[in-house]
């Protein structure tokens, strides 16, 4: 089969859908400015109580990626009333997160208290308890930053979190909760990959994105 | 150095000092300065045996030691008046003053003053110290938790326990069991969670030096040792209830083996060639080339007598064999026939033949359903109990005398085959090992826990072969007489400790099997002893088959039996002979 991929240069693609591709980013990602001068310069149309529910998604978000997790749990059950109870895993994220506010602001007592009241009811279930005890564990550390589960405290693990509630709000919408554009980077990845592992060329490169982009 | 004591040997002065010191042999840096002058302490009586410092015939026992080790024992025994007076009189502590401070702040639960006082003991290994002040934080923190101070735990765990960097997985382990109730599958459920004191107070001296702090029952396990060692080299040991006793060491006498004939069972019309107990020592079966085989019942008192008699073989009956379960006996004629027969019925149940051909040995399969026999032909063939025929092994070149035996997993199956080789057939690997000899073999015979093979030779000698993994040959008996027949030997005794044989001479031979060395030729036959067995349950019972066409049953030499009376008429004790 030729892969040569000139040859489909020439295909044709639909402007339309390359528009929605890049909308779908910015809303997914709350870039409500973006999305209002996008909107206004390709004449889509815009979705109804699209820029309401990016305000309060970004709200949420922010609060998550801040350590504000009782506020984040707060609007999202304004939002969404049933969505914690129904992703469980979520809610014990953010819980713990919480948690890990109170350990580095050294407030150790209310930490312990807030984790026998609302962590240790997860505790019953088999696969809460190895999280469980590596939260539980930063609890004996004075510098919690120098213990094993120092990861837990890192900035990272927030924005993780707050992708996944955002992902979560966007599906109980029954909205994508992976965008267009990442699903297409994903798929031509996979493609790529699968073929260069066909040819087995020699010296044949893993696939990179960067370089695809730059070609 | 200087003053007084420079010319004294240093012995003395170690033993004048108030033995702090003493306790510590083992070179710790801990050191306190000798209390005052020696001459008040001088004053004390010395004990008579003087200064040496090592007591025992071989100079190995250190005085220190085996003084402390005493002083522990009397505490555990709970003579602490006696454990005290003799650290006083002998001038060594069973522990230093330091040590005996750290173990009462322990049992008493004053945490923090232990850890201080474990730094005065003088570690030299720091990791050993860092494990013994986490194991003691620990004992703090459950305490806490158990009086549920939660607060107090948790700062224990972050103030004093995470700092030692010990232990990482514990200390995560501790931080759940705060919180732990309401855990699935957390460390402990139990809502008392600490140890006793006194069992923290035991595994600290598992972890320090053994000359820090002396283990619980150290001359207790000494003894002990001493004692297995002693029961392990007595060559006659034969008897489960033997007391052994510390006032002397363990020997037995002849006396626990069977050396005397107890019976003589005459039922046989010709030589017999073969005998065997059954598995549960209570029958014993017999074979003669007077065409008969016998079943005897032995009693609870060990005495036998004949209960059934099976005739039905046109040959002499050459040997006989048990089912495992003992319900049920083969007996094979020599180039006949096989006969299976009920035991308490003494009825034939099935005879197995193979037309044109004779079978010259037979045995069961480790499940009692199948039995196997060693046919004319070279062959081995293979019977269900019905009498299906199943499988027969050609050209396994077995000569003429086709001893077989099968393992008692019904893994290996071991056959005479070629005059000088066993072959060892492994059911399961489908592999074959050949054990050779240098010389031809008359007969062998199977240990009851498969491991050992013994190899009756021509030459006169019994060789004895090790067969669980690597097969190697592992003594040499010899003593007894053997030119023209086929003498067989066993295993008996307590845990198949010796080994006997018949001989052509007329008497029984035991030999101890581990030393190889021969213990007893017994007299009483007045023929060739073709065949023994040992009582697999009753280590002092014996029976031996003779040319002189009976039996001996061999007991104990003593009178007064222990195990069992009521051998009211007493006209089967005979004196040695007859």
């Amino acid at each position: 089969m030729d892969v040569d991929p000139s040859n489909y240069n020439q295909l044709a693609i639909n402007e339309n859908d390359t528009h929605s591709v890049v909308l779908s980013y910015l809303v997914h990602n709350c870039y409500i400015e973006t999305v209002e001068s996008f909107v206004a310069s390709t004449g889509m149309k815009q979705p109804a109580d699209c820029i309401d529910d990016m305000e309060k998604r970004k709200r949420i978000y922010h609060c998550a990626v801040e350590g504000n997790a009782l506020k984040a749990i707060e609007l999202t059950e304004q939002l969404a009333n049933d969505l914690l109870e129904k992703n469980k895993d979520l809610h014990f994220d953010l819980l713990s997160l919480h948690f890990v506010e109170l350990v580095c602001s050294r407030k150790c007592t209310e930490a312990l208290e807030f984790a026998q009241t609302n962590l240790t009811p997860f505790g019953k279930v088999e696969k809460y308890v190895e999280k469980l005890e590596d939260f539980m564990a930063l609890l004996a550390y004075e510098e919690p930053e120098k213990s094993p589960m120092f990861h837990l405290l890192s900035k990272d693990y927030r924005q993780q979190v707050a992708d996944s509630l955002n992902r979560a709000i966007l599906a109980h919408s029954n909205l994508p909760s992976y965008t267009a554009m990442e699903r297409l980077i994903q798929q031509t990845t996979a493609v790529k990959q699968f073929i260069s592992e066909d040819n087995a060329k020699n010296g044949s490169q893993p696939f990179s994105l960067k370089d695809f982009l730059s070609s | 150095m200087g003053g007084v004591g420079d010319e004294e040997p240093a012995s003395k002065r170690m033993k004048v000092s108030p033995g702090e010191l003493r306790g510590l042999s083992n070179g710790s840096s801990y050191t306190e300065p000798v209390a005052g002058p020696s001459r008040d302490l001088m004053a004390r009586p010395l004990p008579s045996e003087g200064d040496e410092e090592v007591v025992g015939s071989k100079g190995v026992i250190k005085r220190v030691e085996f003084v402390r080790l005493i002083a522990k024992a009397l505490y555990s025994l709970g003579y602490n008046k006696s454990g005290a007076r003799l650290e006083e009189e002998s001038g060594i502590s069973l522990h230093s003053p330091v040590v005996n401070r750290f173990m009462e702040q322990i049992l008493n639960g004053n945490w923090d003053e232990s850890v201080v006082t474990l730094q005065k003991i003088g570690l030299s290994d720091e990791n050993i110290a860092k494990s013994a002040s986490f194991l003691i934080l620990e004992q703090k923190f459950f305490e806490l938790l158990d009086e549920k101070k939660d607060m107090d735990a948790l700062k224990t765990l972050r103030t004093e326990i995470a700092p030692l960097c010990i232990n990482g997985s514990r200390v995560r382990e501790l931080s759940s069991c705060i919180v732990a109730p309401s855990f699935v599958g957390s460390p402990s459920q139990n809502t008392v969670r600490a140890k006793s004191r006194p069992k923290l107070l035991e595994e600290l001296q598992k972890l320090l030096p053994p000359t820090v702090m002396i283990l619980e029952r150290r001359l207790e396990h000494l003894v002990e040792q001493a004692l297995v060692l002693q029961r392990d080299t007595c060559i006659f040991h034969n008897s489960l209830n033997e007391d052994m006793s510390l006032y002397t060491d363990h020997q037995c006498g002849r006396d626990q083996i069977p050396s005397r004939t107890v019976q003589v069972l005459q039922d046989h019309s010709d030589e017999v060639w073969f005998v065997q107990f059954s598995h549960n020592g209570k029958f014993l079966a017999s074979s003669s080339s007077d065409k008969s085989a016998i079943i005897w019942e032995v009693d609870v008192n060990g005495w036998v007598s004949l209960k059934h008699r099976l005739v039905g073989h046109h040959k002499p009956v050459c040997s006989v064999s048990w089912s495992p379960n003992d319900s049920q006996l083969l007996t094979c004629g020599v180039e006949e026939v096989v006969r299976r027969w009920d035991v308490s019925t003494g009825e034939c149940l099935h005879v197995y033949e193979k037309p044109g051909l004779g079978l010259l040995s037979c045995g069961w399969f480790p499940d009692g359903k199948w039995i196997f026999s060693g046919v004319t032909d070279k062959s081995i063939c293979t019977w269900e109990l019905e009498g299906k025929e199943l499988e027969c092994w050609k050209g396994q070149r077995t000569s003429k005398i086709s001893d077989l035996e099968i393992t008692s997993d019904g893994k290996k199956i071991l056959s005479t085959c070629r005059e000088n080789a066993i072959l060892l057939l492994d059911r399961e690997a489908k592999v074959d090992i050949l054990l050779e000899e240098d010389k031809p073999i008359t007969s062998f015979s199977l240990s009851s826990d498969d491991k050992l093979l013994l190899v009756n030779l021509l030459n006169q000698e019994i060789h004895l072969w090790s067969i669980a993994g690597e097969v190697k040959l592992v003594a040499k008996y010899q003593g007894h007489k053997r030119t023209r027949f086929v003498i067989r030997s066993c295993f008996g005794g307590l845990e198949q400790a010796f080994i006997a044989s018949g001989s052509e001479d007329s008497q029984v031979y035991v030999w101890h099997r581990c030393s190889g060395e021969l213990i007893e030729a017994l007299p009483g036959h007045s023929g060739a002893v073709n065949c023994v067995s040992w009582n697999p349950k009753n280590p002092h019972m014996l029976a031996s088959a003779s040319d002189d066409r009976t039996i001996r049953i061999w007991g104990l030499n003593e009178i007064k039996v222990k195990h069992k009376d009521a051998h009211s008429n007493g006209i089967h004790y005979c004196n040695g002979g007859s």
